[in-house]
């Protein structure tokens, strides 16, 4: 009996323990508390699950990107565009995923959509050098001068990874030859300097700067690029053909022929310098003005390209006096060149030295008017034609 | 022995009450300031934070869940193989035919509705099991490629755990009924990745009324939603907003025509939901089994003909909208096609929201008609990925009819406020159609479709409110003056037959007596004294015009006058409102 009261007396007790537990666990402070335990553990719970899930989308995201890298680099670009879809699937915002992608899309000539992402990406990263260039490059082809040019610019002062410095230079030279394509000869020349001041005796890069100097006019920048690389090379017959040509345009005669023949020599299938070889030796030959020439040598050279002016106004007749502004009085050039043929005679030039100065003055003249109206001469014409440039204002 | 001072007694004042300066230490002591925090409000307002990061963690696990279900069903490419397209969404309907038949009635549809009828009608009771429910079979039609979105779900999901926290937490009635939207704005937020438009989705669509009691819990579960789930998955918006720019004012005329075009469209898709779903609820039970598996197939037929996009949320595919990526011809194909499959997932009982599926149609249509402009005036500055931008607004505000959150949704979404004037000129153009030719919202379609009758913020703004102006008439007798004499009075009175009399007093208040207590007055020989003296003190409230009518209810039937005054001058007696007047005025209203 008295045992019985006790275990009911310890039920009693233990249920109002019970009750007292349960009033303090419907406190609500006491429910805060759980309440936040139980948040922290939903928290953990999810953070783990979270880290499963993204690193099986990065897995994901990698695989893609890997196939895609590999198709890209094989300009399967269809495929890698598929592929770089998917990486982008499971990472949205991968910068490589994006450039990537832009970059199989260039290939497969959707540029609208490659531009989409570019320009997402330069929004992100807008000193990026190789997303400007991309930019510049899809700018370019849509004709738009002045941006592809900004972008070309930003690509060239931009950041570039360690290892694709490179990227800087390609991408100042398609800043060059997009702004020679533009005529702009300014701009190109202003940025060329700066590219051959930084670029070492390479010379398949003295190469390129020497031909983009030639295309801008600037020959002597050009002759320079050619003579850095024969400093290295000096059988490199492209460099020979490259300043043989930029010293025939500076009309540096001599020295034009003697890097053509040199590029000859290394060469012999350039045809192109063997022409010029063969105008530069005309030039040489023809110039009645040179130093250290005879008198009787001199008087031929007068009396041939006095034959030979005419010779062209028989095959190129010039229009009416009009049409070049001469006054109504003056004589034709062929009226002029009638007039004055008697006299240029080696005998002729002998009684009159000075009759020399007037035929070849005449000469040049019928030779730039003649090219001018019927297109550039060739042979002892264009011989005549450059001798005339090279007498300019003498 | 030396007396310690007692400080307890040192800081009583003289009457036994404590000294201001100890009362405020008192009241700010911890003690009071731990009590005070556990008061119901604010304990609500603590609960609320607490909902936001439950719905929110709910929230992130049911994205992952969506996406494994991708996984598994659809494949990790980004193109999809034939076999898939047509078997995903076919097997995982016969699924979640099973689940939502057996074990989860409660869980079809969208999830709005029912967290409304929560609030209006089940105290804010929600089954929990509602939330397993619509977590398991959202995620599989989802990720399985069901024309669905996950932010409906994710609404439902949060208001369910709110409702579970409330009953756990004890709270009263009134409590209760206000934890659901509570919830279902945290787990909006969480899934759209935009507080403010979860906010006022929330309160345009689920509690249909401004109520200023909720507005702070609401914007704190959101807040703490959208911070939880940026914390697991980032925070990127759910698009890449190309730049947006108007130019040329003129432009929005190309704005307003989306606005139409989208107007249309949004009544076709309301329609065609709210016509094809009874009649598929009317269909022999058995078939329910099969539904789900029938709109999956012919989702699955939409995807192999040439438009996979349209399966699953697609929030992929309306950033690439966004940024030129398809042809405008294609857009509105995809806007044709997502309309078809969404309605037939919708109306087959598929578990899973219409928010997704409405941005989607919405972009594509604004694409197309973005870029179909652009093709006939190429002057028009707007990208395609600004007109998709409001395109998705234009689809809100007509087909969900919520034009704030519309608004605001591409506001936040684009994250650029120079957009906003377009926006409004489209939204309006599509609201004020949609609302032309489909009187009633399609959420409130499908509430009475389903038997229920909720209110909704559009039945009040069409509401007609009666004010005190409608029911005021001019004063029978004069308006007396408190500082004249009861003599003055008297002679004022002789020509009145009205037995009730507004008495104006100085320097303002009204009061009301009746002739025969003047005359009583009179009697007594005090025709000398004031008005204002003689009269009690108690005096008559007053009433504006445009008070609602409402609150002259009050007053009526205490006083047979209740004077209604200028709210610049409350001398000013514009009329005076009774109770016959009150109550005649709301018969007629009654009647018409």
């Amino acid at each position: 009996m008295k045992e019985f009261a006790l275990r009911e007396q310890d039920q009693e007790m233990a249920s109002g323990r019970f009750a007292r537990y349960r009033f303090y666990l419907r406190q609500r402070p006491t429910m805060l508390v759980l309440l936040s335990v139980l948040a922290v553990l939903f928290f953990l719970g999810v953070t783990g699950l979270s880290h499963v899930y993204h690193a099986q989308r990065a897995s994901l995201g990698d695989r893609w990107f890997s196939r895609g890298l590999a198709d890209l680099n094989a300009k399967h670009y269809d495929a890698a565009v598929t592929e770089f879809r998917a990486a982008l699937l499971y990472s949205r915002d991968e910068y490589s995923y994006q450039l990537n992608l832009a970059e199989a899309l260039i290939g497969l000539d959707h540029t609208g959509e490659a531009f989409a992402y570019l320009l997402n990406l330069w929004d992100r990263e807008p000193d990026n050098g190789l997303v400007n260039l991309e930019l510049a490059r899809i700018m370019a082809r849509r004709g738009q001068v002045d941006q592809a040019v900004r972008y070309y610019n930003n690509a060239v002062y931009a950041a570039w990874p360690p290892g694709e410095e490179s990227k800087r230079r390609d991408a100042r030279l398609e800043l060059i030859e997009i702004l020679l394509q533009a005529k702009r000869q300014g701009d190109a020349q202003a940025e060329l300097m700066a590219l051959a001041a930084n670029a070492g005796e390479t010379p398949s890069l003295q190469q390129t700067i020497g031909e983009m100097f030639m295309r801008a006019g600037d020959y002597e920048r050009a002759l320079d690029a050619y003579r850095t690389i024969l400093k290295v090379d000096d059988h490199n017959a492209a460099a020979l053909a490259g300043a043989g040509n930029a010293a025939f345009q500076l009309g540096r005669f001599s020295v034009a022929q003697q890097y053509l023949q040199s590029a000859i020599r290394v060469n012999v299938n350039d045809t192109e310098s063997a022409q010029r070889l063969e105008i530069t030796e005309m030039v040489l030959r023809m110039d009645p003005f040179r130093s250290q020439i005879s008198t009787p040598d001199r008087n031929k050279n007068v009396v041939d390209a006095f034959a030979a002016a005419g010779q062209r106004l028989n095959t190129c007749p010039l229009p009416s006096r009009d049409t070049f502004g001469t006054t109504g009085s003056a004589p034709s050039l062929k009226d002029e060149w009638i007039g004055l043929k008697p006299q240029i005679t080696d005998a002729g030039l002998r009684r009159k030295p000075d009759l020399a100065q007037s035929a070849m003055d005449l000469v040049f003249r019928i030779e730039r008017q003649t090219s001018s109206v019927c297109g550039p001469p060739t042979g002892p014409d264009l011989a005549l034609l450059l001798i005339a440039k090279l007498h300019e204002g003498s | 022995m030396e007396l310690q001072p007692n400080t307890e007694t040192e800081v009583l004042a003289e009457n036994g009450r404590p000294h201001p300066a100890t009362a405020w230490i008192l009241g700010h002591s911890p003690g009071a300031l731990w009590r005070s925090a556990f008061r119901e409000d604010r304990f609500f307002l603590i609960l609320s934070v607490f909902i936001g990061v439950f719905s929110g963690l709910a929230v992130v696990c049911f994205r992952f869940a969506i996406d494994w279900s991708r996984l598994y069903f659809l494949g990790t490419g980004a193109v999809l193989t034939p076999m898939r397209m047509l078997l995903a969404p076919t097997l995982a309907g016969l699924v979640i035919a099973a689940l939502v038949i057996h074990f989860f009635p409660t869980a079809r549809g969208s999830g709005v509705n029912q967290t409304k009828a929560a609030l209006y009608i089940f105290n804010g009771d929600i089954p929990f099991r509602t939330a397993i429910g619509k977590f398991i079979t959202a995620a599989l039609a989802i990720g399985s490629g069901h024309s669905l979105g996950p932010e409906d779900p994710s609404l439902q999901i949060g208001a369910c755990l709110a409702s579970l926290l409330g009953r756990r937490m004890r709270l009263s009635r009134d409590r209760m009924r206000l934890i659901a939207p509570v919830g279902a704005a945290a787990g909006l937020a969480a899934a759209f990745n935009a507080p403010i438009s979860a906010v006022l989705f929330v309160i345009e669509e689920v509690i249909g009324r401004w109520s200023a009691g909720i507005l702070g819990s609401v914007v704190l579960s959101a807040i703490s939603g959208v911070v939880v789930m940026r914390w697991f998955l980032g925070s990127e918006p759910l698009f890449r907003v190309p730049a947006v720019e108007l130019k040329n004012p003129t432009e929005l005329i190309a704005y307003a025509a989306l606005g139409v075009i989208g107007g249309l469209l949004s009544v076709v898709f309301a329609s065609s939901i709210t016509t094809l779903r009874p009649k598929c609820k009317a269909l022999p039970k058995w078939t329910q089994y099969f539904q789900p598996a029938i709109a999956g197939l012919l989702i699955g037929v939409i995807a192999m003909l040439g438009a996979p996009q349209v399966m699953g949320a697609g929030y992929d595919y309306i950033d690439q909208a966004m940024h030129g990526q398809f042809t405008w011809e294609f857009l509105a194909i995809l806007a044709g096609a997502k309309i078809l499959a969404t309605v037939l997932s919708f109306v087959s009982g598929t578990p899973g929201g219409m928010f997704a599926p409405t941005l989607f149609i919405g972009a594509m249509l604004g694409g197309a008609v973005g870029g179909a402009q652009h093709l006939f005036f190429p002057h028009l500055t707007g990208s395609v990925g600004t007109y998709a931008l409001v395109g998705m607004g234009v689809l809100f505000a007509g087909f969900l009819r919520a034009p704030m959150t519309s608004v605001f949704m591409v506001l936040e979404v684009s994250g650029n406020y120079s957009i906003i004037v377009p926006v409004i000129v489209a939204n309006t153009f599509a609201y004020v159609i949609s609302r032309g030719l489909l009187p009633i919202p399609i959420f409130d379609l499908l509430t009475r479709q389903d038997g229920l009758d909720l209110p909704s913020m559009e039945e009040q703004r069409e509401e007609d409110i009666l004010r005190v102006e409608d029911a005021m008439q001019r004063p029978d007798g004069p308006i007396l003056d408190g500082e004249k004499t009861l003599d003055q009075a008297m002679a004022e009175l002789d020509h009145t037959k009205n037995e009730d009399l507004l008495v104006r007093l100085s320097p303002s208040g009204w009061n009301s007596v009746s002739k025969e207590n003047l005359g009583k007055l009179a009697a007594e020989g005090k025709g000398a004294m004031t008005l204002a003296s003689l009269l009690p003190v108690q005096q008559v409230p007053y009433l504006h015009p445009d008070h609602p009518l409402e609150m002259a209810l009050r007053y009526v039937d205490r006083w047979p006058t209740v004077p209604v005054v200028s709210r610049a001058d409350f001398r000013k007696l514009e009329g005076v409102v009774s109770q016959r007047g009150v109550l005649e005025r709301y018969r007629e209203f009654g009647e018409t």
